[in-house]
Order: C-alpha cells, then sequence, then structure tokens
C-alpha cells in the first residue's frame, strides 16, 4: 500500500517501486504461504541420543530433517508395505501402539525404506508388557562382577527384568517421535486417509501426506570421542559447539539430628543409618519418565516414613542419627549415590564410610502381591541380622520374607555401598525374584499400573485427600520402614506403636497440598522423573528435586519469624545457625481469605551434586562411573505437508523461467509509459 | 591485462615470474599460467621468445598435474578414513561434521 502513490511516477523511479512494492508484499505473504504448505506438530517428544564408553544408543535424524511418505501401520500388510511393497519408499511410519515392540522396530532399523516412526502414544493396543530397558539394568556398574560374587554377576542367578526388550539401548539412524496428543494423532490420520490410503489394493497417486521430523543430535560414536571434540571445540573454534553435556542434577538429603554441613569428612561421634531410595526414571523418549512404580512408590514411602518417624525423633531421639537420601540418576549407572559414595570416599561430604552404621533401601514397593514384602540382601557379606525388621513388622498386615540364600541383590543404590565397604543393609521390594514390574522404565509405568483408581464422582479437590489402596499399602510399608529404622538406630521397642504412617502422605499436608497442586499441573501432565542436564543448562534445579526438597522442609522443618533478607542471609542472625540448617521463603497455606502470608521455614535439608565421579575425575572410559552424557542439539520440531513429485517442482521451475525470459524480452512493449522517454544509454 | 598488446620479452618475464611463483606451494598460479599462456606458447606463430614460454608452461604443467594428484589422493584417504582414525582424525581435522562418526 505505501506505494500506491497520486499520479504517474517518473520513469527513473517505476521499475524501482514497483520492485519494491512487489518485494514488501512477498515479505507480507511469504509467512502465510508456509503456513498454508507446513502443519508444524507441537505436541511430540522426540528419542535423543545418549552416549557411553563404547557405543551411542538413541536416535539421529539428518541435518535438514528426515522425510517420508505417511504411512499408518496398524495390521501386517502395512508392514509388507512398508518394508517391501509400497512404491513410494521412503515412509514415515504412523506407528499404532501395538506394533511398538522389538521385533517391528528392529526390522525397522534394518531396513532402508523407513525414513522415521512417530509412536502412537495410548492406552488402546497396549500390550501387557512393554519395558524397554535391558534386562539386567545397571550390570556393569554394581558390585556384582568378576571379583565380587562371580557367579551372580550378569543376573546369572535372577533375571531381574525379564520382559525388557533393550529397545532404549539400541541405536537407530532415524528419528523416532512419540505422539502424545490424541487431537494432533487425528488431524496426521486424516491427512493419510484423504491422500494415502491404498484404494483396491493400488498404490495412492501424487500429491501425497508426508511428515519431516528434526532431531539432528551432535554427539557421535561414544563418550570419549564427545568429550574429545568439545574439549578441542573450546580451544581452538572461533565459535564452539558443544556437543554432549553429562547428566546431573541433585541428590536431596536430611537427617534426624542435624549436621553440620561446613564440617567434611569424618563426623565425630556419629552413627548413621541411611535410608535411600532412588528419585528419577527414564524411558525410551528424551524426558519421559513417569515411572510410578519404578520411582514414585520409592519416593512416597520414604517420604511418609520421614514424616512418620519425626515426631518420635524428636521425644525420644534415638542414640544412631538417621540420615534419608533420594539418589538422583540411579537409572544411569547409578549417578547419585556413586558420587555420593565417591565424596564420603574423599572426606568431602558431610559424613564419611567410617560413620555409616547399616542402610536400608526402599525399591519398588507399589505393586505387592498380597501381604508380602521381600527383604534382599547380599549373599556374599551376609551378616546374620543386619536389620531386625520382625518386631517392626509385628501388628501390620504385612509379611517380610527373604528371599533364597544364593539370590544377589536386585538393582540398587546400596550396591555402589557395598563395591567400597561392606556394609550390612537391606533392600525391600514387593519382588521375590524378577520385577512385579511388567512396564519398567516406561512410558507405561504410570498411576495406572500402579492401580491407583478413584471412585468416579469425586472432585480434583476430594481426590487429593482420598485414600486410595495404593496409598494405603504403600502406607504400611512406610510403616514398616520407619519402625525398622528406629530399631536400627537404638531407639526402644516401646515407643514402636506410636510410629505409623498416614495414608494421606499421597498428597501430604495440606500446607503443602497448594504447592503440590501447582508443581502437578504446572507442566501438562503429571511430573516426570528424567534426570536432565542440571542447572547450568536447564536453569534452577529440576521440578521434581525441588519437589522432594521443599516437602521434606515442610515434613522436618521448623517455622521461624525471619524477615525475607534475614531468611537469605541467615549468618547475620545469632539464633540460626547456616551450618545446621537451611532456609527457606515459602508462601504460606492458602485458604479462602487470605492468600497466605509468606514465611521463613528453616529445615536440615540439603542438595548434593548428582553428577558422575567419571565427569570430574576426567577419565570418559571409565569402567567404574557412570559416562552417560546426553548429546545437544539444534532444534527438534515435526511437521506434516503435501508431498508432490520433483517433476511438478521442476516443471513449475521451468515454466516460471519460461515466463520470465518472455516478460523481460518484451519488457519495451509492456512496460512503456505513455510519455516518450528520451534514450539514454550509459 | 591484456596480452595482445604486451611486448613479447614482458610476456615472457610475467610467465617466468608465475613459473617461480608457484613453487611457493602455490599450484593455482601454475594452473592460471597453463590456462592464460596456452594460446601464446602454442597456437601462436612462432616469435624468439616463444620457446622459453613453452617450456615454462610445460613445466608448469607437470607440477599441476603432480598437486593434483597429490591432493586428490591425500584428500579422498582422509575422508574415508577419518572416522576410522578416531583420535589422530580429530586433531587433523579443522572442522568436525557434528553427529557423524
Amino acid at each position: 500500500k505505501n506505494c500506491v502513490s497520486g499520479g504517474p511516477a517518473p520513469d527513473e523511479n517505476s521499475s524501482m517501486s514497483r520492485v519494491m512494492c512487489v518485494s514488501a508484499a512477498a515479505g507480507v505473504l511469504s509467512s502465510s504461504v508456509e503456513q498454508k504448505i507446513y502443519v508444524e506438530l507441537n505436541e511430540t517428544v522426540p528419542c535423543v541420543r545418549l552416549l557411553n564408553a563404547t557405543h551411542q544408543i538413541g536416535c539421529q535424524s539428518s541435518i535438514s530433517g528426515d522425510t517420508g511418505v505417511l504411512h499408518v501401520l496398524e495390521t501386517e500388510s502395512d508392514l509388507d508395505w512398508i518394508l517391501s511393497s509400497g512404491p513410494h519408499p521412503p515412509y514415515m511410519v504412523i506407528m499404532e501402539t501395538a506394533f511398538f515392540n522389538r521385533s517391528v522396530m528392529m526390522r525397522m532399523k534394518n531396513s532402508s525404506r523407513v525414513a522415521g516412526v512417530a509412536v502412537i502414544v495410548s492406552k488402546t493396543g497396549l500390550a501387557d508388557n512393554f519395558s524397554p530397558h535391558t534386562t539386567c539394568p545397571n550390570q556393569n556398574t554394581g558390585v556384582y562382577s568378576a571379583s565380587y560374587g562371580s557367579d551372580l554377576a550378569n543376573c546369572n542367578v535372577t533375571m531381574w527384568n525379564p520382559l525388557g526388550n533393550g529397545l532404549s539401548y539400541e541405536d537407530f539412524a532415524f528419528p523416532v517421535f512419540a505422539l502424545k496428543d490424541e487431537n494432533q494423532t487425528q488431524v496426521i490420520r486424516k491427512c493419510y486417509q484423504d491422500h494415502n490410503l491404498r484404494v483396491n489394493g493400488s498404490a495412492p497417486q501424487y500429491p501425497l501426506c508426508a511428515m519431516q521430523l528434526f532431531s539432528h543430535m551432535h554427539a557421535a560414536t561414544d563418550t570419549v570421542t564427545c568429550m574429545r571434540r568439545t574439549d578441542l571445540q573450546n580451544r581452538f573454534s572461533i565459535n564452539p559447539e558443544v556437543l554432549c553435556d553429562p547428566l546431573s542434577d541433585f541428590n536431596v538429603w536430611t537427617s534426624t539430628r542435624p549436621l553440620n554441613n561446613s564440617a567434611k569428612g569424618h563426623a565425630a561421634n556419629e552413627s548413621v543409618v541411611i535410608a535411600a531410595t532412588r528419585l528419577d526414571g527414564r524411558s525410551f523418549f528424551w524426558e519421559q519418565a513417569p515411572s510410578a512404580e519404578g520411582t514414585v512408590s520409592g519416593i512416597v514411602t520414604l517420604l511418609a516414613t520421614i514424616q512418620a518417624l519425626s515426631p518420635v525423633t524428636q521425644e525420644a531421639p534415638p542414640p544412631r542419627n538417621i540420615f534419608f537420601s533420594f539418589f538422583q540418576g540411579e537409572a544411569f549407572d547409578y549417578i547419585g549415590s556413586s558420587k555420593m559414595v565417591y565424596d564420603m570416599e574423599r572426606n568431602d561430604f558431610v559424613i564419611d564410610l567410617n560413620n555409616v552404621h547399616s542402610m536400608l533401601e526402599i525399591g519398588q514397593v507399589g505393586l505387592r502381591r498380597g501381604r508380602s514384602l521381600w527383604m534382599h540382601s547380599d549373599p556374599v557379606s551376609r551378616q546374620n541380622k543386619s536389620v531386625d525388621t520382625e518386631s517392626a513388622a509385628a501388628g501390620l498386615n504385612l509379611t517380610v520374607d527373604q528371599p533364597s540364600v544364593s539370590q544377589p541383590l536386585p538393582p540398587s543404590s546400596f550396591q555402589r555401598f557395598l563395591r567400597v565397604r561392606g556394609i550390612p543393609g537391606l533392600v525391600l521390594a514387593d519382588h521375590n525374584t524378577s520385577f512385579n514390574n511388567r512396564y519398567y522404565e516406561s512410558l507405561y509405568d504410570d498411576a495406572e499400573n500402579l492401580n491407583v483408581t478413584y471412585p468416579p464422582d469425586l472432585s480434583p479437590d476430594e481426590q487429593l485427600v482420598y485414600e486410595t489402596d495404593a496409598a494405603k499399602s504403600l502406607a504400611e510399608v512406610a510403616t514398616l520402614v520407619a519402625r525398622s529404622l528406629y530399631i536400627q538406630a537404638g531407639g526402644e521397642k516401646k515407643n514402636l506403636n506410636n510410629i505409623t504412617a498416614d495414608p494421606k502422605i499421597w498428597f501430604l499436608h495440606q500446607h503443602v497440598s497448594d504447592c503440590v497442586r501447582l508443581l502437578w499441573f504446572l507442566g501438562s501432565g503429571p511430573p516426570q522423573f528424567y534426570i536432565g542436564l542440571g542447572p547450568r543448562i536447564h536453569g534452577p534445579v529440576h521440578s521434581v528435586t525441588r519437589f522432594v526438597q521443599y516437602i521434606l522442609a515442610n515434613l522436618t522443618g521448623t517455622v521461624t519469624n525471619l524477615t525475607e533478607s534475614q531468611c537469605q542471609n541467615p549468618s547475620e542472625v545469632n539464633t540460626e545457625n547456616k551450618d545446621l540448617f537451611s532456609y527457606f521463603w515459602v508462601s504460606g497455606p492458602a485458604s479462602v481469605n487470605n492468600t497466605g502470608e509468606p514465611f521463613c521455614r528453616s529445615a536440615s535439608v540439603r542438595l548434593s551434586k548428582a553428577v558422575s565421579p567419571a565427569f570430574e575425575l576426567l577419565e570418559y572410559g571409565s569402567p567404574n562411573y557412570s559416562i552417560i552424557p546426553q548429546s545437544r542439539w539444534k532444534s527438534i520440531r515435526a511437521r506434516i505437508f503435501p508431498m508432490l513429485t520433483l517433476g511438478v517442482g521442476v516443471a513449475v521451475l521451468l515454466l516460471s523461467l519460461l515466463v520470465t525470459y518472455f516478460i523481460s524480452s518484451k519488457a519495451e512493449l509492456l512496460f512503456s509509459s505513455a510519455r516518450e522517454t528520451p534514450a539514454t544509454t550509459y | 591485462m591484456n596480452l595482445e598488446r604486451m611486448p613479447n620479452e614482458e610476456k615472457l618475464s610475467l610467465c617466468r615470474r608465475y613459473y617461480l611463483g608457484g613453487f611457493a606451494f602455490l599450484p593455482f598460479l601454475w594452473l592460471v599460467n597453463v590456462l592464460w599462456f596456452f594460446k601464446e606458447a602454442f597456437l601462436k606463430p612462432a616469435y624468439t621468445e616463444q620457446p622459453q614460454i613453452k617450456s615454462y608452461i610445460k613445466k608448469s604443467a607437470m607440477g599441476l598435474i603432480l598437486w593434483v594428484a597429490v591432493l586428490t589422493t591425500w584428500i579422498t584417504i582422509f575422508q574415508h578414513f577419518r572416522a576410522r582414525w578416531g583420535e589422530v582424525g580429530d586433531y587433523l581435522s579443522f572442522t568436525i561434521p557434528l553427529g557423524t562418526a
């Protein structure tokens, strides 16, 4: 519009203004041309590349995305069409849930006709079990090796995850995305049905619906190569590209008696019982890890234990301290626990291994069969009656059994402690031999897997405090653990009956329920427990770690009347001790008529760094520690569009060249103005 | 520069300068030499300086062919084996492609 002027422009300016007019119009119209062609798919989750000492695992796309003709994989004949008989390879496979298994994926991997896979994530058609993890989790970084219990190593005695298909540890040369949003999947299906369906057995004609997936990963080969290349980039390149980042986050720990955080190394006169569980999970796809039975069952049980123990340990404190720890990164070769043990060995932690009396770990405890809970111990270093659970179990609706004498420990953080010192300890689990969890470390290990169901007529607020069966079951386990820990710490048995876990722990204290609700619904859907890359890259601390830290502060801390600035600098206040406590400025409980005044809470809850010691020691090929970095990438997106043959594109190009030539040769006729212009030559 | 208008002695000295310059690891000078003076050396009627220009052109051409052979061989080997050389390959590379071995 800004080039429309009052009258005919003088000749010298006419062509210039016409050019500017066209280019201005083009600038306005070009974005909508792209929108007319491409439909961006926003609700997708990629599979990314991870490395270890010798291999790369995960998925990779080409640097400018992988494009393929859409085909929905619903039946076996579709599979043949994609892999051998379809006339328009490469295909972009939209995979129904039932087909996402090892055999189909390996056939896709070996075929050159597959450009990528988009998996529809839904419960319809879901197989009875699906675990993309390996059958023997963390087999090389546990305690059993050629030199310690060699006949127990590598799951010779018990295969812990027999349903595991190992897909998460395969290397795919094409992108694999997950489609989580039903509406978006409908859009894709509609595009497929409109254009790509076979009619009476004959192939569909162009234009066809195609999809393009971008997930180009920077890292390649293995950890040593990736870290070396990152190092070379940082030293010699003007614009360094980082290729991969170590997985890193924080462990959360607390103790019944506060420990002096600034005194590292051996703590005098402290004998500590460690109660531990894991804080993370994983699945085939990036940052997706609902991990209900695998992780949440343990976290909630330990939180309930802490809540159950806090009144008794104030009134009748046991002689030994109880140290509660939530280890992050255990899915990836025990990142958090190996780091804590490493720090303890080097006297870089508040306690060291000489302070540790024994250890009780909570494994997967959500899917108990009947009343039984199993205590796993290490046959090689087994000591009699390492933890007394019988008196703890008295009066509860549980029986605690021991598996057969020669069975090794399941994959657990306790194994990392055993690698260094023969500490007595137990791992509590709901399984005797293999896991009860049929969806271990997968997208489908969610609340439904734990049988968390509500009566249909409850509002979300009522659901928040409803005691489900799962909650009651976990509360029983928590009561057992709390009582066992109290006895183990030397407490008197007469106080045991006062220790009971509250099933409402599932959504915790009313004061915290708003915080929980905020975190729960802040992301879309339930919290995901993938470890992530830590504060350097991801901004502040991972949401789940923060969540557990603040809940612990709420459960075990005390309210102080410090102001905000005092809360942030408590060393200035005489009565407060920054070495023993950490201070949190939190908003108060919300109620109907006030929004909650903020206040300062002090608690002995701390975070400790969870990054594999191999990255600090710079031993990137180390077999002793986790060396799993995650690749970096530039952009990850997906889009669908109608695809025309190359011939049409070439024809359009030639036609436009012809038209341009024709117009330019007749330019004097087409563009001359009414006035005669003097012929000027330059 | 138009060779048509240059006297023959200047042509000879230009040709010689390009020939000598190419020894400083500059094979493109030899390439330019060959292409530029080819007509002068082989297609024009004879003149006094022509035999010397011819010899410079021939030597430049031989040097050029040698360089092309060596560079082609090295580039082929490097592109093929860089991934297999691991650490040595990375230290020899100026730009390492992302995401592939």
